[in-house]
């Protein structure tokens, strides 16, 4: 009775969805059985509410230390709740080795952030350090993460090396760096040379047309050093990809710019006209009301913001995670993600409505229900036996601290 | 299951070995210090400490993650905290908070009540404690730089005759001069042009700057401005500069651990609001070393109202320059904003209060004018 009673069994595989296209893809010499497997997300939100706050208060009591607990407890839920062909991810990280990292890096983020209060050089030599730490914390939290991440009792690895990563990060610093170095030559903040001027819209045209092949080589990165037993993932999204979709988020982009000018100036309008503000603004009730119909506008604009914030973002997130996922895959295993944009900026509007209004109390809700839709969008076929995967590797951990600085300097790792 | 000192619970569960994706079905015997694991061809025995032991929810699988690789699982997980209730193992106090609604109910409370606490008093005690261990010498070296910087940037010469910063440093001296020992830090006083109208800075390192709008709005009055000025002393005395950078941070952090997660844009927030109300309770412990210095200079606290009526009327007549309107009659708006002025965006300081409002402050030094006469 206690035997795993879900529908998982290798051999009787389940009419697959994307069989023909699966044929071609995997152009073999052998038409290898395929079989596709479901994620199922089955954590809820209540009761990921109640993890979160008792988390959160001990993180509060202790001013802190408890995090990497917290943090463990938190992965620990999400991903045994994460069902692939019905078995568990699992998450075995030792909060004791976590919290040795973060307080390592909790010192390194407390002397960066001081050092740009002191001093603009002093700023920028702590820039220019974090930029060369930056990489290997990044190699380190992806290997850390992955080592303490299993399926099927088997442990997921990072392969990607450090050489890799300072080629696929450092490219990402220039652009900063080139505004921190032309700033320490402007003499006068406020009334900045031409020149000065010149450089930074220079830089920022120049980043805007690199976005695309900078970001698909940090992904490149990633995305061809995850290995499970003996498979091992390839990143085929091109770069060619990354610019369509850049393209089309800039014409999302200015299309919620219209919608947004286009309601400002009804506001505008409603306000000058309809309350009549025309006359002497400085007599009292006037400027009062005056003051008033800045406010109004001025928070209805933060609304819109907020929306369009709520509407952009996943609608990014959705393209990014088809483009990204959709296009990983190893020797015999291959991803698939069918996120709709339409549902996942709903969700998000919803969730944002809902988290502003209970003053946070629906966060846990929210973050339940994001992880639900997007990794039940995500399926995995697979054309071995993966009762047959075995594993010959060891495992390196990498450093806690890796992990610390993804977290506390707000880097995403993507995973 | 019968929890006898002999026998050993038993549960029917999944395990994998950690080199073979396989998960072999096998019995699971949980003794008081080891798992055994037996199945077909399987005798494995792993002592608990090697063992990472789920904890009880109410959804997902439960898994047990053994240290060098493997798991064993189940998804019955009625069967398996019975199994392990039966071996004797408990759940973490965390985790009886966790499963209990009166738990989760006594944790919104304390967290409400945590934070409000932390966002009152935590932060402010916890930056005076910060701040005294800072030596005051990294207050003066911050003062040093900012000063060079807003010298450079802001500020022209005083267009003032050298004698009227010195009269109004005499004045200063003569009216701290009566005050308690360690009370007064460290100070000099600069005259300085500038764009940002009638306005008075402290900088950490005891430099007070007044602007020659100031001086010029006051008409020049000696008393109103060693009021300023004392009140400026307050923010050196008082090193709110340093709090200020303190208060913000560790409000950062605080909003960061609870919203960070769902959106920095939305933690920012709570942290702007919080830095409106310590830069409020600044201002008022400003105030009061002002009425402290007025008081023991034998001044009375109404030259301070002097000074926001000048300022308020300079407001307006500022903002009717700009109209290019003709001045009209003297009006005396009650809605004036900060003790600087002429500021284009000044309304939103009224809607983030970081001012207490000035009808508040006028009151306050009124008050104290009353309280002085004897």
């Amino acid at each position: 009775m206690t035997e795993l009673t879900l529908p998982m069994h290798l051999g009787t595989s389940p009419p697959l969805a994307h069989g023909a296209q699966h044929q071609r893809d995997f152009a073999d010499t052998e038409p290898a059985p395929a079989q596709t497997l479901a994620i199922a997300f089955t954590g809820s939100g209540s009761e990921y509410f109640r993890i979160w706050i008792v988390n959160l208060l001990l993180i509060l009591v202790t001013l802190g230390l408890y995090y990497p607990w917290a943090k463990v407890r938190r992965l620990r839920y999400f991903h045994g709740n994460t069902l692939v062909g019905g078995r568990p991810l699992g998450f075995h990280a030792k909060p004791w080795k976590m919290l040795k990292g973060y307080l390592l890096v909790a010192m390194l983020l407390a002397l960066y952030s001081v050092a740009g209060h002191f001093h603009a050089v002093a700023g920028l030599v702590a820039f220019v350090a974090v930029m060369l730490i930056w990489p290997a914390l990044l190699k380190s939290s992806m290997q850390f993460r992955l080592a303490n991440t299993s399926w099927r009792g088997l442990r997921f690895r990072f392969t990607g090396d450090l050489r890799g990563a300072y080629a696929a990060m450092l490219p990402l610093f220039v652009p900063a760096l080139c505004l921190l170095v032309a700033g320490t030559f402007v003499a006068d903040q406020e009334q900045p040379p031409l020149w000065y001027v010149n450089v930074t819209v220079g830089v920022m045209l120049g980043l805007l047309l690199l976005a695309p092949w900078l970001f698909q080589r940090l992904k490149a990165y990633q995305h061809n050093h995850y290995a499970l037993a003996d498979q091992h993932t390839r990143f085929q999204a091109t770069v060619g990809m990354f610019y369509k979709l850049l393209a089309e988020m800039l014409v999302v982009y200015l299309a919620i710019c219209v919608v947004l000018g286009v309601a400002v100036t009804i506001a505008v309008f409603i306000g000058v006209v309809v309350l009549g503000v025309s006359g002497n603004p400085f007599t009292q009730t006037e400027y009062t009301k005056s003051m008033w119909l800045m406010a109004a506008v001025v928070a209805g604009f933060v609304a819109l913001m907020l929306l369009f914030v709520s509407l952009i973002k996943p609608y990014m997130v959705t393209r990014l995670q088809n483009l990204v996922w959709a296009h990983t895959q190893s020797e015999d295993i291959r991803l698939h993600s069918k996120l709709k944009a339409r549902a996942m900026v709903w969700l998000s509007a919803k969730n944002w409505v809902l988290v502003v209004f209970t003053l946070g109390l629906y966060w846990p809700f929210a973050a339940v229900a994001r992880a639900r839709m997007q990794l039940e969008a995500v399926s995995v076929s697979s054309r071995v036996d993966l009762d047959a995967l075995v594993s010959h590797a060891r495992n390196h951990e990498g450093e806690a601290a890796g992990d610390a600085a993804g977290d506390l300097f707000g880097l995403d790792i993507g995973f | 299951m019968p929890s006898t000192p002999t026998a050993t619970p038993v549960l029917a569960g999944l395990y994998f070995d950690g080199q073979q994706g396989k998960g072999h079905a096998v019995q699971l015997h949980l003794g008081s210090t080891q798992l055994r694991i037996v199945g077909e061809g399987i005798n494995r025995t792993v002592a608990l400490r090697d063992l990472q032991w789920p904890e009880r929810t109410r959804h997902g699988i439960r898994i047990a993650h053994l240290d060098g690789g493997g798991s064993v699982q189940s998804a019955d997980s009625a069967a398996w905290d019975a199994w392990s209730h039966a071996a004797g193992m408990g759940d973490s106090w965390v985790v009886r908070l966790q499963q209990s609604w009166r738990g989760v109910a006594l944790s919104v409370l304390l967290l409400i009540t945590l934070i409000v606490a932390l966002q009152q008093w935590g932060v402010p005690v916890a930056s005076r404690a910060v701040v005294a261990l800072v030596p005051r010498t990294v207050d003066a070296a911050i003062g040093d730089y900012t000063q060079a910087a807003i010298d450079a940037q802001l500020m022209k010469p005083s267009a003032l005759p050298e004698q009227r910063a010195q009269q109004l440093r005499e004045a200063l001296a003569k009216a701290v001069a009566g005050m308690p020992e360690g009370t007064v830090p460290q100070w000099q006083l600069l005259l300085r042009a500038s764009k940002m109208g009638p306005n008075a800075l402290a900088l950490p390192n005891g430099t007070l700057i007044v602007t020659d709008d100031m001086v010029e709005m006051v008409d020049g009055n000696v008393d109103v401005l060693v009021g300023v000025l004392a009140h400026e002393l307050g923010h050196v005395q008082h090193r709110h500069g340093m709090r200020m950078l303190v208060q913000v941070t560790a409000l950062g952090a605080l909003a960061s651990t609870v919203l960070g997660d769902f959106s920095s844009l939305l933690a920012s927030v709570p942290v702007l609001l919080g830095q409106a109300s310590y830069s409020r309770q600044a201002e008022q412990e400003a105030d009061a070393m002002a009425v402290d210095v007025l008081r023991h200079a034998g001044l009375s606290p109404t030259v301070m109202v002097t000074m926001f009526d000048k300022l308020g009327a300079w407001r307006v007549r500022k903002a009717q320059e700009e109209r290019g309107k003709s001045p009209g009659p003297d009006t005396q708006p009650s809605k004036a904003t900060q003790e600087s002025g002429g500021d284009a965006l000044d309304w939103l300081g009224i809607a983030f209060a970081s001012h207490p409002a000035d009808a508040q402050r006028v009151q306050f030094f009124q008050d104290a004018a009353r309280n002085t006469v004897r």
